[in-house]
Order: structure tokens, then C-alpha cells, then sequence
């Protein structure tokens, strides 16, 4: 039996109608059946009001998503609205599973018991993905990621993607099955005799003089080049760095990430400022390294978009000659805030790579995870921020 | 060793001075080339430390840069994204005339389109209450508390009504800390919804987060929504007047239609009540009076016995009075005929040309009597009309009577007929006495007999002219009469070219 793939979306001012508009479309191009359902939402919508409808719609289906700041969907991105991705395949299994109130708990414990359900659950056939949503203003959630590989082993890829707000970072959900949570991960093991291509790219640049961290633990940098971390900010962006995060301002800050050298790698490793603390220390969503290279860094809408395409192309690449069913695409808010309105044609880009009616699906998150692309043959799972995770499933 | 053996020690000294000398020259100008070199790499590494510092330098102003330019790029995108949203809203809302829809229209999520979080329209209700149409973001509370410190403010009504936008984009003021406090958001735009009258409502959209703050486009964004809205509202409002005046009107001409109705109806029963009792009262009239006619003639002739002169002379009036009072009693039944369309009309085409000289015939004594000029002009496209001819022939005899009792010796009656599209005018015109512009409407009412000179001594049923209209009417023609007092009086009437109007066939009541 051949593997159907719907995609609704509706931008219906009423969640209950949104839903079933959004559900209903996606259930009927599945051919009215699904096994799993990937929704997306932008925070207009109560999941409270819209998430059983969806379930209502789509009765059987397990269903994983989260909020994001922006859907995607072949026809448009919907700064409001609601999108839903209904799969249908014998060759294929699903199993998911969810993990509530991380915060007080070790990352690492909630990545190995996240992991382990599905697993439980999953059987013997062969485990192809592991892909989750994990609340985007937890700082290092990264560590979840050493959690799930004690369970999958250090090859086995894992993508994940921070949900998000509409930039106010003020608050984020997760949705598994009925559940709707805030401050949790929820995600889904895909396996069966299907082939999954992936592709990842950001597309920034490093600028100016390389600097060194010369303290940092975890998630957090206390000194660059013999300062407190934060200075690097007062440096490039002069005196409007006193309001990062709480203006419009702070969030363009998104867009000059802190880029990383790591020997063997394609890309620097990039890290958002999430915080900065009383002593001029910067938290970050994912460790980094002490004594590494650091470099403020920049982009334009033509990297950003070529960068996307050649993420598309990888994932192309990896699907070794089969067909894309569907494509899903994890990107970083901070590339919705570098191409405004040019948006549209990033994921045009995407579309002319797999062919105009591949069903996609996609949202914009804080924090990527991924296996980063690497100039040797074994990858590691890094959190990336400003990046495009494109995930086609053939 | 031999060397050594034979070389005196003194020279072994000197050769041993020497070569050291020569090494120590040679190190010398080695470490004297080194450290030049040394220096020069020194220098280029101060110029590559110089250059990474003026790369760094140079990275900031491009970091400076590229966030004005993002900057700029993100307020650009939103006006467009508004503009856009603007235009959908501005043609959803001019494409309707109802108040109520036009609400219905700015759907919520347009005002979200445009990129605010909490949006509310409020509008003057008819008691001048401001009453919440559109709103977004605000809880019912926060709506109650709202309309009530609004409408309670009467300084920041007045400033409103004056045409003042206020927004968190520009300093703050007293007004702005209040409207702060009224609509519980940070960051806000106020505006007035003006139409030509006054202030017909506000808008208000706003944002609680210090990262969505408004700006000076927001603010023009927002007032140009509002000016809209007002257009919108005061074009819907005056249809709604014009259309309430035109309900009221066309309710006033149903009922006076109606009470119209109902006179005509009345009149109609009245008239038909009036025809019925003169046929009746003729009728009953006709008989006796032809019993008088017919003893007064046999008085008259004698056989009954000599009668004196004198009452010879009574009978004779009493012959002519009861001719009259025949004449009288015919017309008053063929006009009662007429109108209850009892009359038979006999429609056959007639020349009328030949119709008009008959009339001329048999009016020819009179004429001569006054020796009055008769002429006649008849269009050559006229030959046969249909009518009932006798009817029209009376229609001229009367006519043309009146004319020649009106006009002086020596007058002249013309009498012409032309075609006027698909009717034939017809003209009788003398030279009389004419006819008062009082007495022209009149002219054919039954009985109404004008007051002049000649009719104090002429005799008439002021039943003639009725009766004329009457036939004319039948015909499906119009007449009317011009006249110049002293100089003469036209009577026009029009007869169709075809026949449009079936047989009167009822049989004659008597």
C-alpha cells in the first residue's frame, strides 16, 4: 500500500473551525485515513479549543506538534493560522511520546526516558528518525539530545526544533495526543521501509576579528578575550545593546548570533544570546565549548535562502533516488526575521528542489537540533540556532 | 700536526687571530641581518594586529549598519503587510451601505492582519453611548470598564472630536498616561472616527509588548483605517436616511393612492347613480311632455275650435319650450348613455373631408344669416378615419354651431385637420367673442353655461360641449378649447388614425 500524505491549513479566526478546516483538508488529500498527524500552530489559537477538533477529525491518528511563530505550508506562511500534516503508510511506524515539566528534571534523564517509550513502543522494526519538539525557552535543552543517544547510540539521527511565540518569548506549547503542555518535550520515533533525507544549513558568516572564550560552563560564557562575555555586544552593537530581548531591538540581536569554530565542521556552530546575567555572562540554548574561537556573525537574504537550498539539496541527496512523500522543514525564527516578506521564496526554493507537489509542512523555532554537516564522515547532534533543518521522508 | 710543527707560534697566534676575527665579522653581519629581519616581521605582524583591529572596527560599523538596514527592512514589511491588510479591509467595508455589515466585515482577523494584538471600534449609539462594535484582545470586563471611563471623559472626547490621533509613537503626555490607564495597553493608537458631522466613534489598537511598540506609520496606518470607517459609516448612514425618507414617501402615495381609490370609486358610484336617475327622469319626463307637445299641436290646429290669437300665441311657445325641454332631455340620455357605455359606438371609416362638408351643408343657412366666412384646410394625407359617424357629425354640428352663435357678422370659421403622429387634430376656429381664461376649464362640464353677452339672449342646455367631450372621450381622443377674448376661440380635439378600441356593442338601454 502506497504512503498518502495530506497537508491542511486554515487562518479561520475561530480556533474550533480553524481546526476542523485545517484537519479536514489534510484528511481528505491522506485519502481520510492517518496513522500520525504533525500539527502546527501560531499562538492566536487556544490548543485547549483547537487540539481535540483535530483529533475529533482525524480519530486514530497520533498526533505530535507544537507551537511556532509562523506555519509553513507549500501554498504560504501563515503568521496566523493552523496547519496539520496527516501521514498514511503500512510501510511505515510511528511512535511517540512525551515528557512533562523538564525544567526541574535532569535533560539528560528526560532525552533517555523520551527516548525510551518510543522505543517500548515501536517494535522490532527498523528505526529510521527520531524527531521532537521541545519547549524553545528552556535554556540547554540541548543536553535532552546525550539523553536520547545513550538509548539510539551516537549515529543515530535526531532532529529536533524549540517551539516558539510570536518573538515576545514569553510562552511556547507542545501538543502529544490529547496533551497540551508547556515546558516539555514531546516527539516521535519514524522506522519501516521508508527512506529519510537530511539536510541542514544556516548560511551565516563569520565577521571581524576572531575572539577566544576563555571561561564558559554548559550553556553559558562568562569571559570573551578577558571580559565579561556580554561586552562582545557592547563592542558591535554600542548602546543599544543595554536592550537586548526587550525591544524590537532585542530581537533583531537574533539576527548576530555568536558563531563558533569547530575544527572539521562546514558551518560555525551558532548560539543565540537567551539571556544575559548581572555579570556580563551570556546563556545560551546549548553548551559551548571553553576556549574555542568565537566571531559575531551576519547574513542576507541571498545566503539565507541559498543556504536553504542547499539544505534541500542534501536532504535530496540522502534520499538515495526515492521519491520524497512529504517534506518537513524546522527553521529558525531569526530567517523569518531576515527575510520579512522575501520568506515566501526561501520556501519556493524548497518546493523547485522536490517538486511543486510534494506535501510540506513547516514551522519556526528557538533552536535547531540536528546532525551537523561535517567535512568528515561521522556528524554530531549539535543545537544551531538561525538554521534550517529540512527532513524529507521517501 | 706537521704544520703545526713547523709554523713558529708566534704566526699560529696571528692565523688563529685572524680566523676568529673573520668569524666574529661573520656573526656580526649575520645576527646584524637577522635582526633586521626580525624587525621587519615585527612590523608586518603590527600592521596584520593593526589590520585585524581595523577589520574588527570595520565588522562593527557593518553590524551597525546591517541592523538599520533590518531595522528599516522590518518597518517597510509591516507597512506593506499593513497597506495590505488597509486595502482589503478599505474594499470589504466601501462595498457595503450597511452599518451593521460594514462591522460584520472588519472581520477580526484583519484587524489582527494589521498586526495588533488587541484592537476595539467604538461608535455613538443613538443616545450619543459609545457601544463596542469590533474588538479583539479585550476582555468583557476590560471592554465595560472601558466604555465607561470613556464616556465619562469628556476632555479626552473633547480632544478626540477636535481631531486629535494620540499615540505611545510620540512623547508622552497627561492624555496618553490616561488613555494608558483607560485601555490598560503600553503601547496604543487612538483615533477619532470622523465624518463630516462630528465624531461618529474611535479606534483603538495596541500592543502590551515593549519588542511590538508603535510607530509613527502605525499611527497613519490606523488613522487612514479610521477615516475609511467614518466614510463608510456616513455613506451607510445617509443611504439609510435616503432610504427611510423614500420608505415614508412611498407609504404616503400608497395611502393617498388608496384614499384616490376610494373617492374615484365613490365619484364612479355617484356618477353612475346620477346617470341612472337622468336616464330614469327622462325617460319619465319624454312622456308627458310629448302628451303636452302633441295637444298643444292639435290646439294649435283648430280642429278642436277657433282659438283666440293671444293664446295661439301661448301654445306656439309652449310648442317651442317643449322642444327645448326635448333637445334637452335627448342630449342628457345620450350623455348618460355615453358614460355608462350603453351608447353604441359604430366604428367605420369615414372620409372626413366629406363628413366636414355635410356638417357644412346642413349649417349652411346660418352662416348665410350672419354671412359668415367658412374655410376648410384638411391635410392631403387624411382620407378615411374610423369613427361612429354620426356621433362626430354632432361633435361638428355643435361645434360649429356654437361657433357661428359666438362669432359677429362677417366673422370667419375655419375649420382644419392635420396629422399628428398617429392622431388627426382637428381645429374649429372663429372669430368670436372668445372665451374668458377663468371659464376655459370649465367649458366642458355639464350645465356650465359661460357668462357673456349673447348667451343672456341665446338659448342653451350648457349640455352640448359635455356631450361633445363625452364622444370624443369614446373615440379615445382628447379636446380642448384655446381662446383670446375678443378675438376669436379654437377648439381642438384629436381622433386615432387606426381604430384601437373594440365595437360598443351593447345594445342602446333605450
Amino acid at each position: 500500500m502506497p504512503t498518502h500524505v495530506g497537508v491542511g491549513f486554515s487562518q479561520h479566526i475561530d480556533p474550533i473551525t480553524a481546526a476542523l478546516e485545517a484537519a479536514t483538508q489534510a484528511k481528505t488529500q491522506a485519502r481520510h485515513e492517518a496513522d500520525l498527524a504533525i500539527v502546527f500552530s501560531t499562538i492566536h489559537y487556544s490548543p485547549s479549543e483547537f487540539l481535540p477538533r483535530i483529533q475529533q477529525v482525524l480519530y486514530g491518528a497520533k498526533i505530535i506538534g507544537c507551537s511556532t511563530a509562523g506555519v509553513i505550508t507549500s501554498q504560504q506562511i501563515g503568521m496566523r493560522g493552523i496547519a496539520v500534516l496527516a501521514i498514511k503508510s503500512a510501510d511505515t511506524k510511528f511512535a511517540t511520546a512525551y515528557v512533562d515539566n523538564v525544567q526541574s528534571q535532569d535533560m539528560r534523564q528526560v532525552g533517555m526516558t523520551l527516548a525510551r517509550q518510543t522505543v517500548s513502543d515501536f517494535g522490532q522494526l527498523h528505526r529510521k528518525a527520531f524527531i521532537y519538539f521541545v519547549d524553545g525557552l528552556l535554556s540547554d535543552n540541548a543536553a535532552i539530545v546525550k539523553g536520547m543517544q545513550e538509548v539510539f547510540g551516537n549515529v543515530f539521527p535526531i532532529i529536533g526544533a524549540g517551539s516558539s511565540d510570536d518573538f515576545h518569548f514569553q510562552q511556547t506549547f507542545q501538543f502529544c495526543d490529547e496533551k497540551i503542555m508547556t515546558n516539555a518535550v514531546t516527539g516521535f520515533l519514524i522506522g519501516g521501509k521508508l527512506n529519510i533525507g537530511l539536510g541542514t544549513r544556516h548560511g551565516w558568516r563569520p565577521l571581524g576579528k576572531p575572539r577566544t572564550i576563555d571561561k564558559s560552563s554548559g550553556n553559558i560564557i562568562q569571559k570573551i578575550d578577558g571580559k565579561a562575555a556580554a561586552t562582545i555586544y557592547d563592542e558591535y552593537f554600542g548602546k543599544e545593546a543595554t536592550n537586548l530581548r526587550s525591544t524590537k531591538l532585542g530581537q533583531m540581536a537574533i539576527l548576530y548570533p555568536l558563531g563558533i569554530f569547530l575544527e572539521g565542521e562546514r558551518e560555525y556552530l551558532l548560539r543565540n544570546a537567551i539571556n544575559i546575567q548581572s555579570d556580563g555572562s551570556i546563556v545560551c540554548q546549548g553548551e559551548v565549548p571553553q576556549g574555542s574561537e568565537v566571531h559575531i556573525m551576519l547574513s542576507n537574504k541571498e545566503h539565507c535562502i541559498q543556504s536553504a537550498a542547499d539544505a534541500a539539496l542534501e536532504a535530496q541527496r540522502n534520499l538515495a533516488g526515492k521519491r520524497p512523500q512529504c517534506v518537513i522543514i524546522l527553521e529558525s525564527l531569526a530567517r523569518l526575521k531576515l527575510l520579512g516578506r522575501a520568506a515566501k521564496s526561501e520556501i519556493e526554493t524548497v518546493k523547485e528542489i522536490f517538486g511543486e507537489s510534494t506535501p510540506l509542512i513547516g514551522m519556526y523555532s528557538y533552536g535547531e537540533i540536528c546532525p551537523s554537516q561535517t567535512l568528515k564522515e561521522k556528524s554530531i547532534i549539535h543545537l544551531q540556532n538561525e538554521s534550517v533543518i529540512i527532513l524529507a521522508i521517501g | 700536526m706537521d704544520l703545526f710543527y713547523y709554523i713558529n707560534p708566534q704566526t699560529l697566534f696571528t692565523i688563529i687571530g685572524g680566523l676568529l676575527l673573520l668569524i666574529s665579522g661573520l656573526m656580526t653581519f649575520f645576527l646584524i641581518d637577522k635582526n633586521l629581519e626580525c624587525k621587519k616581521l615585527q612590523s608586518d605582524l603590527n600592521k596584520l594586529v593593526r589590520s585585524f583591529h581595523e577589520i574588527d572596527e570595520q565588522a562593527k560599523l557593518i553590524v551597525k549598519t546591517d541592523l538599520e538596514l533590518n531595522k528599516a527592512q522590518e518597518e517597510l514589511d509591516k507597512r506593506l503587510n499593513g497597506l495590505e491588510a488597509l486595502q482589503k479591509t478599505s474594499r470589504l467595508i466601501s462595498t457595503t451601505l450597511d452599518e451593521i455589515e460594514i462591522f460584520t466585515r472588519i472581520d477580526k482577523s484583519l484587524m489582527m492582519d494589521l498586526g495588533f494584538e488587541k484592537n476595539l471600534i467604538l461608535v455613538y449609539d443613538s443616545a450619543h453611548k459609545f457601544k463596542c462594535r469590533v474588538d479583539l484582545g479585550f476582555s468583557k470586563e476590560e471592554i465595560e470598564h472601558i466604555l465607561i471611563s470613556l464616556q465619562n471623559d469628556e476632555e479626552l472626547q473633547s480632544a478626540l472630536k477636535a481631531g486629535n490621533i494620540f499615540s505611545s509613537a510620540t512623547q508622552a503626555t497627561l492624555k496618553n498616561d490616561k488613555i494608558i490607564k483607560i485601555f490598560r495597553v503600553a503601547h496604543f493608537v487612538l483615533t477619532p472616527i470622523l465624518c463630516k458631522n462630528g465624531m461618529l466613534g474611535v479606534l483603538c489598537v495596541g500592543n502590551r509588548s515593549d519588542a511590538s511598540a508603535v510607530t509613527a506609520g502605525d499611527e497613519e496606518l490606523i488613522s487612514i483605517l479610521a477615516n475609511q470607517i467614518g466614510q463608510s459609516l456616513e455613506n451607510a448612514q445617509l443611504f439609510e436616511q435616503v432610504y427611510r425618507s423614500s420608505q415614508i414617501l412611498e407609504s404616503k402615495v400608497q395611502d393617498r393612492t388608496k384614499q384616490l381609490a376610494s373617492a374615484l370609486e365613490e365619484v364612479q358610484k355617484i356618477s353612475k347613480t346620477k346617470s341612472e336617475f337622468i336616464s330614469a327622469v327622462s325617460h319619465e319626463l319624454r312622456t308627458p311632455l310629448t302628451s303636452i307637445k302633441g295637444y298643444a299641436s292639435i290646439l294649435m290646429t283648430g280642429k278642436l275650435g277657433e282659438i283666440p290669437e293671444s293664446v295661439h300665441e301661448r301654445l306656439d311657445k309652449i310648442n317651442k319650450h317643449s322642444d327645448n325641454l326635448v333637445k334637452m332631455i335627448n342630449d342628457l340620455l345620450d350623455i348618460s348613455r355615453i358614460e355608462s357605455g350603453r351608447a353604441e359606438m359604430r366604428f367605420e371609416k369615414h372620409k372626413l373631408a366629406a363628413l366636414i362638408e355635410n356638417v357644412h351643408d346642413i349649417l349652411t343657412p346660418q352662416l348665410r344669416e350672419k354671412n359668415i366666412h367658412w374655410t376648410i384646410q384638411i391635410d392631403a394625407g387624411i382620407d378615411e378615419i374610423p369613427m361612429d359617424r354620426n356621433q362626430i357629425e354632432r361633435v361638428f354640428i355643435n361645434l360649429v354651431g356654437n361657433a357661428i352663435k359666438f362669432t359677429p357678422p362677417e366673422g370667419t370659421i375655419t375649420v382644419t385637420a392635420r396629422i399628428d403622429e398617429k392622431m388627426v387634430q382637428v381645429e374649429v376656429t372663429d372669430t368670436g367673442i372668445g372665451i374668458s381664461s377663468e371659464d376655459l376649464p370649465k367649458l366642458f362640464d355639464e350645465f356650465y353655461r359661460v357668462e357673456n353677452d349673447i348667451n343672456q339672449y341665446v338659448k342653451g342646455t350648457g349640455l352640448g360641449l359635455s356631450l361633445v367631450k363625452k364622444i370624443i372621450e369614446a373615440h379615445q381622443g382628447k379636446i380642448w378649447a384655446t381662446s383670446e377674448p375678443n378675438k376669436g376661440t379654437t377648439f381642438h380635439f384629436t381622433l386615432p388614425l387606426e381604430k384601437n378600441i373594440p365595437d360598443q356593442t351593447l345594445p342602446e338601454g333605450s
